[in-house]
């Protein structure tokens, strides 16, 4: 083994024992400081690999679709290294390897399988060379840090034309997705049949009503939110491809989300243990890559059955008897499915937002005027307060009044932990919490010194990583 | 009875451009005055002499290329209604569009409508952050709040300047100048967006409004104690005080 690998190695671990101190989850500083003593770390760990290295990468459902996949992958005898929490940079890509290595260089797994970050897609590839790749949708995110939603997708677009061999799973419904079916050899497409959902609304966040072939306005049959859905362009043809994996009569069964999948002429009826419609198509991204790995369905399905959420994709806790649910947003598209959620249980809610400007959130708050909050003035005599907590607690705030809430309700609470505090006593019956990302990891602090996991909805021995 | 127009919102919309509309909306709603918002769609017709308020928000370059040349067709009429005193507010990406031109670096020039004295052209870094700048209004000044993103620097002409920067760049990063003002034309680089936190300013273009369509321009004052906390703590993220 080349002495600079080991040493790279050695100073990598040591800077991970030093930040473990801190006590700071999805660090990539032992990633940041290998590649600066050895820039190949990455590439030379990840050709040990008996199988290969799978990349997810898109805008929303990244950590969900890959955390689902993984455990496809190991509850089906594979031993995979993964990137959890969102450490989805080169560092925290390189940092997953990293974890699993001894000191004396030794790494032994089947599959790599990571979430990268869009702008760090093409560096990350270049390393890894990977064996398939899943692209689960676009949409404005973050737009002081990557610019326009353009120059993402023509990022990834490049990225996946200097990689004729890899495989790709790509989402049939997103048109700025679908488009890439020509850069590979055989892409594998996923999709929502048409469905009737449990609160249809009229979202207003369109990210791209242009076909991104040929530049005409696309026509429309059915949107499942955004600009996801049965588009055509009447001047190229470009259409929704026909997807090889799709879930029919996607619907919600109690505080569950269900479907039927149809993969070629057979189907199999799959109910997830969360919420959100969007969880369906991290399930349907997984599941496609799964076939296409060669994997049996029979397996498949029970391992998404069973999946448990990862910290902030509608986390669940319990406090007292209060169910409580802790997610993360980030941009308008996710964030009105999120609110979403608020339509489906029953009862009396309180809500909690903290919103952070710091760099990992975006320093630019504006997208929060983006989010459909229009849709809270109906539904605010079922929720008695909001709580704005966070760096920017009273722009949200502003935001909520703008919307239409009762200013009564609005209490604005910049410190975390009253916040917290506040929304666990409030009188509804559930409780959700919305976080941007530097706000997540302390909230699932607090929630943790005062609530319990829910139980029923983890599954003992569901570990994340091969020992 | 107020006619706010929203210029091209499905191309126009970067940075939660429609807070400023809201926030318009929500201010004279809870005034009681009655606020139609018109969407004007691309190929729409439409006489911008009878609106009251105009809105024009950011896009994307290629978005803008496709309103440019739309929008040319309306050049004649937006221009009468402006120097009959449209109170319009234009941001970002809207705010250039209304000058004499846009230079991108080593490409053709894009023409602008041309109405009013400024150009623009591309910069070698993109001017990324929050800003703070003082602007008069009433002869008051008014320290307001907002975030920009932009690689065009604008230089003015013989127009007046929105205001100074306190903190952050503002048209060129040279200057010291940010936004732009003619009759009742404000244009700024902020969004945030820029209306919601910073509501006396709102309240301005509303009095304008009133005023230019012959109602009575007194405003009744409202609760801004929130407004006015968020408009406070996203200067005190800047270092600057309120005022
Ligand atoms: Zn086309």
């Amino acid at each position: 083994m080349a002495a600079k690998l080991l040493f790279a190695i050695s100073c990598g671990k040591a800077a991970g024992r030093g930040s473990r101190m801190l006590g700071r989850p999805g660090s990539s500083l032992p990633g940041k400081v290998a590649l600066k003593v050895y820039p190949w770390t990455l590439r030379d760990l990840a050709a040990r690999a008996q199988q290969g290295t799978i990349l997810v990468t898109g805008t929303n459902g990244k950590t969900t679709t890959n955390n689902m996949l993984a455990r496809i992958l190991q509850q089906a005898g594979a031993r995979v290294i993964c990137n959890r929490e969102g450490a989805n940079l080169i560092t925290g890509v390189t940092t997953a390897f990293l974890r699993e290595t001894t000191l004396f260089g030794q790494i032994e797994f089947d599959w790599a399988v990571l979430e990268v970050d869009e702008a760090s897609f093409p560096g990350v590839a270049a390393q890894v060379d990977p064996r398939l790749v899943v692209v689960t949708n676009f949409f404005r995110d973050q737009l002081d840090r990557y610019g326009e939603l353009d120059r993402t997708v023509a990022v990834i677009r490049d990225a996946l034309g200097r990689l004729p061999r890899a495989q790709l799973v790509l989402n049939a419904d997103d048109p700025l997705v679908a488009q890439f079916g020509e850069l590979g050899p055989s892409a594998v497409y996923y999709g929502l049949a048409p469905h009737a959902r449990v609160v249809e609304r009229r979202f207003r966040v369109r990210e791209a009503r242009f076909c991104p072939l040929c530049g005409a306005t696309l026509n429309y049959a059915f949107y499942h939110y955004s600009q996801l859905g049965l588009f055509r362009c009447p001047n190229c043809g470009f259409r929704r491809p026909a997807p090889e994996v799709e879930g029919l009569q996607a619907r919600y069964q109690g505080e569950r989300v269900a479907c039927t999948i149809r993969f070629g002429e057979k189907e199999f009826p799959l109910e997830l243990p969360t919420q959100g419609f969007y969880n369906l198509y991290n399930a349907l991204a997984a599941f496609a890559a799964g076939m296409t790995l060669g994997l049996e369905p029979g397996q498949v399905v029970p391992s998404l059955e069973t999946y448990e959420p990862a910290t902030g994709r509608l986390q669940r806790f319990r406090y007292r008897d209060k169910p409580v649910y802790l997610n993360l947003v980030k941009n308008p598209a996710g964030f009105n499915e999120a609110l979403n959620l608020l339509y489906t249980n029953e009862g009396a809610k309180n809500v909690f937002i903290a919103v952070n400007d710091n760099v990992a959130d975006g320093r630019d708050i504006s997208w929060l005027w983006d989010v459909d909050f229009e849709m809270l003035e109906t539904l605010q005599g079922e929720i008695p307060g909001f709580v704005c907590s966070g760096l920017r607690a009273e722009e949200m705030g502003v935001r909520l009044k703008y919307a239409g809430v009762e200013p009564d309700k609005i209490v604005v609470e910049p410190n975390l932990k009253a916040a917290v505090s506040h929304t666990l006593e409030g009188a509804g019956r559930t409780a959700y919490f919305f976080a941007t990302y530097t706000a997540l990891w302390p909230v699932e602090r607090i929630l943790r010194s005062q609530v319990a996991p829910d139980r029923r909805y983890t599954n003992a021995g569901g570990g994340p990583s091969l020992s | 009875m107020l006619v706010a127009g929203h210029l091209y919102p499905d191309l126009l919309n970067l940075y939660g451009d429609r807070g400023n509309l809201i926030a318009f909306a929500r201010r004279c709603a809870w005034r009681g005055i009655p606020v139609t918002v018109r969407e004007i769609l691309l190929g729409d017709p439409v006489d911008f002499r009878e609106l009251d308020f105009l809105f024009i928000g950011g896009g994307s370059d290629r978005e803008q290329g496709i309103l440019a040349e739309d929008l040319r067709r309306h050049r004649d009429n937006l221009r009468e209604a402006i120097e009959g005193g449209l109170v319009v507010l234009a941001i970002c990406g809207g705010y250039q569009i209304l000058g004499h031109h846009y230079q991108p670096a080593g490409e053709q020039v894009i023409p602008g409508l041309g109405l009013l004295d400024f150009y623009t052209q591309a910069g070698s870094k993109r001017l990324i952050g929050n800003c703070a700048v003082e602007v008069e209004l009433d002869g008051r000044p008014v320290r307001v709040a907002g975030f920009e993103n932009h690689s065009g620097q604008t230089f003015l002409g013989r127009v007046e300047p929105l205001g100074r920067v306190l903190a952050g760049y503002g048209n060129n990063g040279v200057d010291g100048l940010e936004g732009a003002r003619y009759k009742n034309v404000f244009c700024s680089y902020l969004h945030g967006p820029l209306l919601p936190k910073n509501p006396r300013m709102t309240d301005h273009l509303i009095s304008l409004a009133l005023g230019r369509s012959g109602q009575d321009p007194t405003l009744t004052p409202l609760d801004d104690r929130l407004e006015e906390r968020a408009g406070a703590a996203a200067l005190a993220r800047l270092g600057v005080s309120g005022t």
